[in-house]
């Protein structure tokens, strides 16, 4: 007769042989936005990421904009000062601002604003459901912890060919939301290095009564 | 006194007590993975190769082992498994609340938005309902104990 202990083992052993193909069905069957890939494309350090505030501070160097320009404005489409929606041609930062600046960058809700003017391109780092309710004008839907967001990335280059040298705005919900850092590290390692946390994120800018558009991208 | 804690009447509550507890904890996320992810990366405890196999895998382990104690079959073997869960979960749970690190439990999926010091109370409330799901288990692995010859 058989150990009553090997048959609890071999249970124990089908369960979790169960769980991990189910697992494995289940996630190929789901759809993009509820999708994890096997292995994170993430930079994820075992350290915490620098916690929020604690990142570079140094001025960041935005594109300058009219002086003028209002805030708050009234809802409304993007400005006029917007730039173009591609920006294929745009020039390296000179080497002088490479060495000034760190390449992630925190900026405050006032420089979001002058970039959003400005026209630079915003990455939205948050859960592709949250885009769909609500995000900045224009901004890309990059959701860092989905299995597509390489492939999101690559859309986003190719449609808006940024220079390893141009600003980038990355934000997600603010507070202790790390997923802005994330795809930061990530599009540091990927060249680019003049990349601005916009670290209140959305729910400071809706505060702000800035425009804000709904729908996914 | 021992007469009572094994009964099988008890056995039973407690047995279906877990299963719907885990039932419950695993449906919602199940339905999203990447948020899961999200939250164990928080924990700040996995390494990154493990994050996404456990985030992937856990549910359906829950899932498994819920239906297996609410059915009663291969209940030791289910037991077995969300008391191991458990303690990792409290382990978890104490080595981030020992930091003072307020974190989001992500047991039931994920939360709204909350300040860090309703996280830390939460995360107090969740060890102690952590442990006395232990002492559920450390019941149902008494009274399903191989009976010795």
């Amino acid at each position: 007769m058989r150990p009553p202990w090997h048959s609890t083992t071999l249970r124990i052993l089908t369960l979790g042989g169960t769980a991990l193909l189910a697992a494995l069905i289940a996630n190929r069957l789901a759809a993009p936005a509820r999708r994890l890939a096997w292995r994170t494309a993430l930079p994820l350090s075992p350290a915490p990421a620098k916690p929020p505030g604690e990142l570079e501070r140094r001025a960041p160097t935005l594109p300058k904009v009219p002086p003028s320009a209002p805030e708050p404005h009234p809802q409304g489409a993007r400005p006029a000062a917007a730039a173009p929606a591609t920006n294929p041609a745009a020039p390296p930062v000179p080497e002088q601002t490479r060495t000034t600046s760190a390449p992630i960058t925190e900026i405050s809700s006032q420089e979001a604003w002058q970039a959003f003017q400005a026209g630079l391109p915003f990455l939205d780092a948050r859960r592709s459901g949250e885009f769909t309710e609500g995000h900045l004008p224009g901004a890309w839907n990059t959701p860092v912890w989905e299995a597509d967001l390489d492939d999101r990335l690559l859309d986003f280059k190719a449609q808006r060919r940024p220079a390893a040298g141009d600003a980038i705005v990355i934000y997600c919900s603010g507070g202790d939301c790390r997923d802005s850092q994330l795809l930061a590290e990530k599009l540091l390692a990927q060249g680019y290095f003049h990349l601005l946390i916009y670290r209140e994120g959305y729910p400071d800018w809706v505060s702000r009564n800035h425009p804000v558009e709904k729908g996914a991208r | 006194m021992r007469h009572w804690l094994l009964h099988p009447r008890l056995t039973l509550l407690v047995r279906l007590t877990l299963g719907l507890t885990f039932l419950l904890a695993a449906l919602p996320k199940l339905g999203d993975p990447p948020g899961l992810a999200k939250t164990i990366w928080a924990y700040q405890l996995v390494p990154a190769f493990v994050l996404n196999p456990m985030a992937l895998v856990l549910p359906w382990l829950e899932l498994l082992c819920g239906v297996a104690l609410l059915a009663g079959t291969w209940v030791r073997a289910a037991a077995l498994w969300v008391g191991a869960l458990l303690l990792a979960f409290s382990l978890a749970l104490a080595v981030n609340l020992a930091q003072q690190r307020p974190i989001d439990c992500g047991c039931f999926g994920a939360a709204g938005p909350r300040t860090e010091a309703e996280r830390l109370a939460d995360m107090r409330w969740v060890l102690l309902r952590d442990l006395g799901l232990l002492l559920l288990v450390a019941q149902v692995l008494a009274a399903t104990a191989p009976r010795k010859p």
